[in-house]
């Protein structure tokens, strides 16, 4: 029963092409040390220096997406002092590193509040449907820009994700309750 | 004063090594802090103070970063600001960003930063590894 439970759900992972999986709450530590081991796997596959780079810079903006904005959220205790910097709340996320042919993908989900479907959505299609000029030219506009209101980074993620994937973006959205959308973003390099 | 900044890498953050005696300032490795902010700014910082003092005098920097993530470069454009308004007050600046010819991505941020300056001289070269 217990083996044959987290076999199917390994199964399930390996028939989709899935080499690493996490699913949970996501802090810096997870992403440093899942990190890691993503190089190590890309450098036995023997990936060319440009993909593992790719690669890998995804995979950071994707888990960085996740501990800044997912909805789902837990208030952590206060940090000691000397640990000013951690974050208040850790945050719940799902994110996934695999195979389809020759191509990496790195999928990554969480949900968000209904609120902030529609501008997401508006973000990621303009993203999305632009060549690799206009994107660099929205990046370099985004660069000098002010951020956003909410945004706690520089606004650039889904841009960087876009410039170092080889295929568009793709995402996609499910109502899960009346607060909050599964919002899942997927980047093939 | 000081004469240095000298912060060793660490496998998130790059290694920073301004020589201010010798005007040699360097910043190279992989950067995606944990907190880009907390990370940049005593170096932001040591900068500001060692540009402060600059006035005519020449300075070189160097850009060796394999990897950063968005955060970072908005550090690294920055630092950029800092030494063109540098050069623009009459400093003699050389900005030197090195990338692995493996990576053109690397190479072609350097091209979107060097395009934004005009007094700072800018140097756009290959990694020698």
């Amino acid at each position: 029963m217990l083996a044959g439970q987290l076999m199917d759900l390994r199964s399930m992972l390996h028939k989709q092409g899935v080499i690493f999986a996490y699913s949970g709450y996501v802090t810096e530590p997870v992403l440093s040390g899942v990190g890691e081991a993503l190089k190590q796997k890309l450098t036995i596959d023997d990936a060319d220096t440009k993909t593992l780079r790719s690669v890998f810079a995804i995979f950071v903006e994707q888990m960085q997406n996740i501990i800044r904005y997912s909805a789902e959220m837990q208030l952590a205790p206060p940090p000691p002092a000397s640990d000013a910097g951690a974050l208040k709340e850790i945050r719940y996320g799902i994110l996934t590193i695999g195979r389809e042919g020759v191509d990496y993908i790195v999928c990554a989900g969480n949900l968000v509040r209904q609120t902030d479907v529609e501008r997401l959505r508006e973000r990621l299609s303009k993203i999305r449907d632009m060549n690799k000029d206009e994107l660099k030219a929205l990046y370099k506009e985004k660069l000098r820009a002010d951020p956003e209101e909410g945004s706690k980074g520089a606004g650039l993620g889904f841009m960087e994700i876009a410039r170092r994937a080889t295929q568009p973006i793709e995402f996609d959205f499910v109502e899960v309750d009346a607060d909050y959308t599964f919002f899942a973003l997927k980047a093939t390099i | 004063m000081r004469d240095k900044l000298d912060i060793e890498a660490t496998s998130r953050t790059p290694a920073v090594i301004f020589d201010f005696a010798g005007n040699h300032l360097k910043i190279s490795g992989e950067s995606y802090p944990e907190d880009v902010t907390e990370f940049y700014r005593p170096v932001f910082d040591a900068l500001d103070e060692y540009l402060g003092g600059l006035g005519q005098g020449s300075c070189r920097f160097d850009f060796e970063l394999i990897y950063l993530n968005s955060s970072s470069a908005k550090a690294v454009m920055m630092l950029m600001d800092k030494l063109e308004a540098a050069a623009a007050n009459g400093a003699s600046v050389d900005i030197h960003w090195l990338y692995d010819k493996e990576d053109d991505t690397m190479q072609e941020l350097g091209e979107e930063f060097g395009e934004d300056l005009e007094s700072a001289k800018f140097h756009l070269e290959k990694m020698s590894v």
